[in-house]
């Protein structure tokens, strides 16, 4: 009886041993902001219940704060200052700065007219290109939406910042996947009871008996405001799509493009490259953050099917 | 926006980088006059790749990247190719610094943890850490960023930024290293 208790203790310890282990390696990624979702909340769980660990945390916190409020390490002279504002201007400008250094800005600046003229040319002749082979495309797939609105109304959500951050972090590998699943139902199974909202993807691609235009590669949790929301992967093309999910009590979609069709509001904004797409159905708030073409309407496949719905998804494409 | 408008635009936001690109270059070159040749360099490469320049791009990542590969090309026309130096042999040679500071880590990290303090142990880093240190710590870059401006993958700047964490804690005092036995 008692060396079972003795085992039992010992195992606990050695659980809570490796355990303390792992999250202190994971102390500097909680405190640079590059560890979400589940690994977060448990991380920050633990520290609730381990002293060792919450003072370690405490002073690896304070060292980088310390580091961090060392900025600025150097500070540029007024005469650095003036000569790049000499450099950054874009008219000829009489003598402020050394022969060898004004010459250097002339060459930079007549090369610099140049290829902001030839860049203009080229924007043109890249507008008409894109314009024909849309027209090609697109022909047939999308028909333009006679209700719907565009409007420019200011930087991106929080809630499309977070989910381009973490479909970014996804990509370079930093967001392994809860579940590893090509089965929407299992995916829609798997979210149940560990959300305060019910996600049920849809499976319209199968259903639709169309070619497969995407795999669901699988999902797990990510931290939002004090709160879980679903992230669910997908690959279309080799190319990476992530969706967002959480309630809009947590998130409401704003910011970027806004494009009104069929009754929903969409946000469409670019961020680090990637093309997200935010908007509210149904109690719920989602992002779909991909690279493909335009506004990346095209990942809306994932939850439309290729044709039937393509009026919704028709009002996202740019205006060319 | 019309082309003026949009250079206009591209002036005023790269200029408002000019000292983290002004520490950069000082952590890369360790030379005040290098540092502003460098600087220089820098902001007529983008003007000149201006129209490179995507919409919604990272101007500032975009800037060190154009400073980063000049001082590369810089090194490399003197031939002697960018000389990190030596990690491993690094570790070994804080020397006297680190002494000084040893007999009780922890009430000597707390009183001495001012600024210039933190600054001289990060100018006193192997340039490798030193960089690693500035382009997340000073200036906030995400791992992501790093490895995209440095040329490798994110595992390397993670194992990287904490070796570099480490030696700047053990120049600082070696209050870790106290607090590691204390746990």
């Amino acid at each position: 009886m008692e060396g079972g208790k003795a085992q039992r203790r010992r195992l606990f310890n050695l659980f809570r041993m490796a355990n303390c282990r792992e999250i202190r390696d994971h102390i500097s990624l909680y405190l640079d902001d590059e560890l979400q979702g589940s690994e977060r909340v448990g991380l920050e769980n633990h520290l609730k219940q381990c002293e060792a660990c919450r003072s370690r945390f405490e002073r690896e916190r304070r060292f980088l704060e310390a580091i961090r409020q060392s900025k600025p390490l150097h500070t540029a002279s007024d005469e650095l200052h003036s000569r790049v504002e000499e450099i950054l201007s874009t008219t000829g400008r009489t003598n402020l700065v050394p022969t060898r250094l004004r010459l250097g800005i002339k060459r930079s600046l007549a090369n610099f007219t140049q290829t902001s003229h030839a860049s203009v040319l080229s924007v043109h002749t890249m507008i008409a290109v894109a314009a024909v082979l849309l027209m090609v495309l697109f022909l047939g797939l999308w028909t333009v939406s006679r209700d719907a609105k565009r409007s420019l109304i200011g930087g991106p959500s929080e809630f499309a910042l977070m989910a381009a951050d973490t479909h970014l972090r996804h990509i370079r590998g930093q967001l392994p996947l809860e579940i590893n699943a090509g089965a929407p139902e299992q995916i829609s199974a798997w979210f149940h009871d560990k959300l305060p909202f019910s996600v049920k993807l849809p499976n319209y691609q199968e259903s639709s008996g169309q070619k497969k235009l995407y795999d669901l590669e699988g999902a797990r949790l990510v931290g939002f405001k004090s709160d879980y929301a679903a992230y669910v992967a997908y690959q279309m093309e080799h190319r990476p799509i992530s969706l967002v999910i959480t309630s809009n009590q947590v998130a409401q979609p704003s910011g970027g493009e806004e494009i009104t069709a069929k009754g929903l509001t969409f946000h469409y904004d670019s961020i680090d490259g990637f093309k997200v797409l935010t908007w509210s159905d149904r109690g719920l708030t989602y992002a779909l953050v991909s690279d493909l073409e335009e506004r990346g309407q095209r990942s809306c496949v994932v939850c439309h099917d290729g044709s039937k719905d393509n009026e919704s998804i028709a009002p996202l494409k740019p205006k060319t | 926006m019309s082309q003026a408008g949009c250079t206009a635009v591209f002036s005023q936001a790269a200029l408002e980088h000019l000292d983290a690109l002004y520490g950069y270059a000082m952590t890369l070159t360790r030379n005040q006059i290098d540092a502003e040749d460098l600087v220089q360099e820098t902001y007529l490469r983008a003007v000149k790749a201006f129209g490179q320049l995507m919409p919604n791009s990272n101007l500032k990542g975009w800037l060190f990247v154009i400073m980063r590969n000049a001082w590369l090309n810089q090194v490399r026309h003197a031939n002697s190719g960018p000389r990190f130096v030596d990690l491993e042999k690094e570790d070994d040679d804080l020397g006297d610094w680190v002494d000084k500071r040893v007999e009780d880590p922890y009430a000597i990290y707390l009183r001495k943890l001012e600024r210039k303090e933190i600054v001289a142990a990060i100018e006193n880093l192997p340039s490798v850490y030193r960089e690693i240190i500035v382009l997340r710590d000073i200036e906030g870059f995400t791992y992501h960023e790093i490895s995209s401006l440095l040329g490798c993958p994110a595992g390397t700047v993670m194992s990287r930024l904490g070796r570099a964490r480490e030696k700047l804690r053990r120049l600082l005092g070696g209050w870790q290293g106290s607090a590691a036995k204390a746990v």
